[in-house]
């Protein structure tokens, strides 16, 4: 009785307090949210000023720190782990840029290199505005560009050898795999290495999609034991997985998919902001130029590149100039609008491009 | 009428609480405060909404996300309902054996300490590439958390049950019936709950690393949205995956607490 006389009043308060309480939550919550907002200002500010002081230990830093708003002159850029990567390393390693940019301008830029994961991500981070440039596989570039993430390509980067391998002999083509539950391990449901494979089945004369429910999403390395110890029975990779698979006697390979994509074709292309592009034009010269200089060097002297890129590649120096002269470095696109086009013919993306001017800058060769 | 007056009150409160949630979310989408690319990465609700019905009605691929959800939970149950047994049958012969409990508690401590997906590798070369992988991580997910809850349970059961029990000529897997698991109920429920929560969200990223095309799940249609920057679809997705564990929190796990330890007057 007296427990319960006690417990009404103070309910009677507490009421009142609860009310109060939830008010300060749902306050909270909006000063949280606020908060985010203005330390992502303050950010910028400090960012700004960072950049102004930056500039003033330059020649005439001021004048320039004005007349650019007084924003910093930083670049934020993205890149994946792999051969095909190998001259961005080079890029990074000999600061091609914060050279150029300097005697271009005789300002500094402070370059970020961040190594993500997938081009998916990338996106991502260009459309939030975090990153100013990226380098990715040739079909997320263009799921990008047509969904309107803010970017073009402003440079192609490699090509690379693909190739799909089987543990089984009685698979020889894709008659055999068509229908059967064999396996087939790529790096991911909708990745350039699944485009290849519907490219490789429509030029065979099947369906582009007639082997979507064999596929397994694996990464290139985790692929290759599965081949490997029997668990999948095919795994379509690119280089250099697919030259250590070439090298294993009990392998062999399925040739539709190397033919249908050589290594001619782009594999991995750049892709920069417009925000960049149309802000900065000096800066996204230098970055052309730059990637343009390291393509140069790797094929020039791909002995010198070898000994730089083997270290961030882990291959030993030898295995990495071989690797090396078997793919191709170049700046020009080529096979990146009829990519396009299938991808959009068989509904990997929902808008098609209208022509090749609509997925690359002004700057950029080929087709 | 005071129970009553106190469970209108925590819906008024949880109600405000989500719309004010949802205000905030709506607010950001539309001021723009993520950018210029807001609408694409940071979708108000209208969009969301509409891509929750399209999940539904046209999919991914030609498959509506039904057939995703299906699949899934299907792979959830068997590994959940398996690693429930699992975590029963350790902790039981843990009390049965002294030597067992010894293995088996240095075997929990390690293994709980090890997130599913960084065994993957390991797991693909045993059991090769099949769904079962999927069962396996969520087995993986539930069981050690569920037999340390059930094993401490045991542990706390007074010692004068355990001696009333035994004078009653209960021993072996008669006293464990008998005395043990119900005076451990709430420690078993907490072990369900904890349980469920791991498993779900193992599954979830066990999908999103390793998909089976032949067999997709929730994980995988994330993952799908993400490669093809469809955002708001996986906003919409992530609803789905809350609305799931809602229901499961709400629908199954609150009455079986509610039928034990709140009607045995063991936790309020």
């Amino acid at each position: 009785m007296l427990y319960k006389n006690k417990f009404k009043k103070r309910k009677g308060d507490s009421i009142m307090k609860k009310h109060l309480r939830l008010l300060a939550v749902c306050l909270g919550i909006a000063v949280l949210a606020a908060g985010c907002g203005n330390s992502g200002q303050a950010q910028e500010a400090s960012k700004g000023q960072e950049g102004t002081s930056q500039d003033a230990a330059g020649q005439d830093g001021a004048a320039q720190a004005d007349s650019a708003g007084g924003e910093a002159v930083t670049l934020n850029i993205a890149y994946q782990y792999g051969l095909a990567y190998a001259p961005l390393s080079i890029v990074k390693e000999q600061e091609l840029i914060e050279k150029a940019y300097e005697e271009a301008t005789g300002d500094q830029v402070k370059v970020t290199w961040n190594q993500m994961s997938s081009g998916a991500d990338i996106n991502t981070g260009i459309s939030a505005g975090s990153i100013d440039a990226g380098f990715m596989g040739v079909g997320p570039a263009v799921t990008g560009v047509t969904k309107g993430v803010g970017y073009k390509i402003f440079t192609n980067l490699s090509g690379q050898e693909h190739g799909m391998m089987s543990n089984d002999e009685n698979i020889k083509s894709f008659d055999d795999l068509i229908g059967s539950s064999n396996q087939i391990a790529l790096v991911n449901i909708g990745s350039f290495q699944h485009i290849l494979l519907a490219m490789a089945l429509e030029n065979a004369g099947h369906d582009p999609h007639a082997l979507d429910s064999n596929i397994v999403a694996m990464a290139h390395p985790d692929g290759m034991a599965a081949l490997e110890s029997g668990n999948v029975s095919c795994h379509l990779t690119s280089s250099p997985y697919i030259f250590k698979e070439r090298e294993e006697g009990n392998l062999h390979e399925i040739q539709d998919v190397a033919d249908a994509w050589g290594v001619d074709g782009s594999f991995i292309v750049g892709v920069a902001s417009e925000k960049m592009h149309d802000d900065n034009p000096e800066l996204y010269q230098v970055l052309c130029g730059a990637i343009k200089e390291a393509v140069d060097f790797m094929n020039e002297s791909p002995e010198e590149a070898a000994k730089i890129t083997c270290e961030f590649d882990g291959n030993s120096e030898a295995d990495e100039l071989a690797y090396i002269q078997k793919s191709k470095y170049s700046i020009e696109t080529s096979g990146v609008f009829e990519l396009a086009s299938f991808m959009a013919r068989t509904e990997f993306i929902e808008n098609a491009p209208k022509a090749y001017e609509d997925l690359v800058f002004d700057n950029v060769t080929g087709d | 009428m005071e129970e009553k007056k106190r469970r209108m009150h925590a819906l008024v409160a949880r109600a405000v609480f989500v719309v004010a949630l949802l205000g905030i979310w709506e607010y950001v989408a539309k001021s723009g405060m993520m950018g210029e690319k807001s609408e694409l990465i940071f979708p108000s609700l209208e969009v969301i909404a509409d891509a929750f019905i399209k999940n539904f009605v046209q999919g991914f691929a030609g498959m509506s996300l039904w057939v995703y959800i299906g699949n899934s939970m299907r792979l959830l149950l068997e590994g959940l309902l398996l690693g429930i047994v699992l975590a029963f049958l350790l902790s039981g012969l843990s009390m049965v054996s002294k030597t067992f409990y010894d293995i088996c508690n240095l075997v929990i401590s390690v293994f709980d300490l090890l997130p599913g997906v960084a065994l993957l590798p390991v797991v693909i070369i045993i059991f090769g590439v099949k769904p079962g992988v999927i069962v396996f991580l969520v087995v993986h997910a539930v069981l050690w958390p569920m037999a340390r809850n059930v094993l401490d349970g045991f542990l706390a059961v007074p010692q004068i049950y355990i001696e009333a029990g035994m004078n009653m000529g209960l021993k072996g897997v008669s006293l464990l019936w008998g005395v043990y698991i119900p005076a451990a109920t709430s420690y078993i429920v907490s072990g369900l709950k904890v349980g469920w929560a791991r498993a779900w969200r193992g599954l979830i990223s066990a999908e999103m690393i390793f998909g089976v095309a032949s067999c997709p799940g929730i994980g995988l249609y994330i993952n799908q949205m993400r490669t093809n920057m469809n955002n708001a679809e996986m906003y919409a997705t992530l609803v789905v995956i809350i609305i799931i564990g809602l229901v499961v929190q709400y629908g199954v796990l609150s009455p079986i607490e509610k039928c034990t330890v709140k009607k045995w007057g063991m936790s309020r």
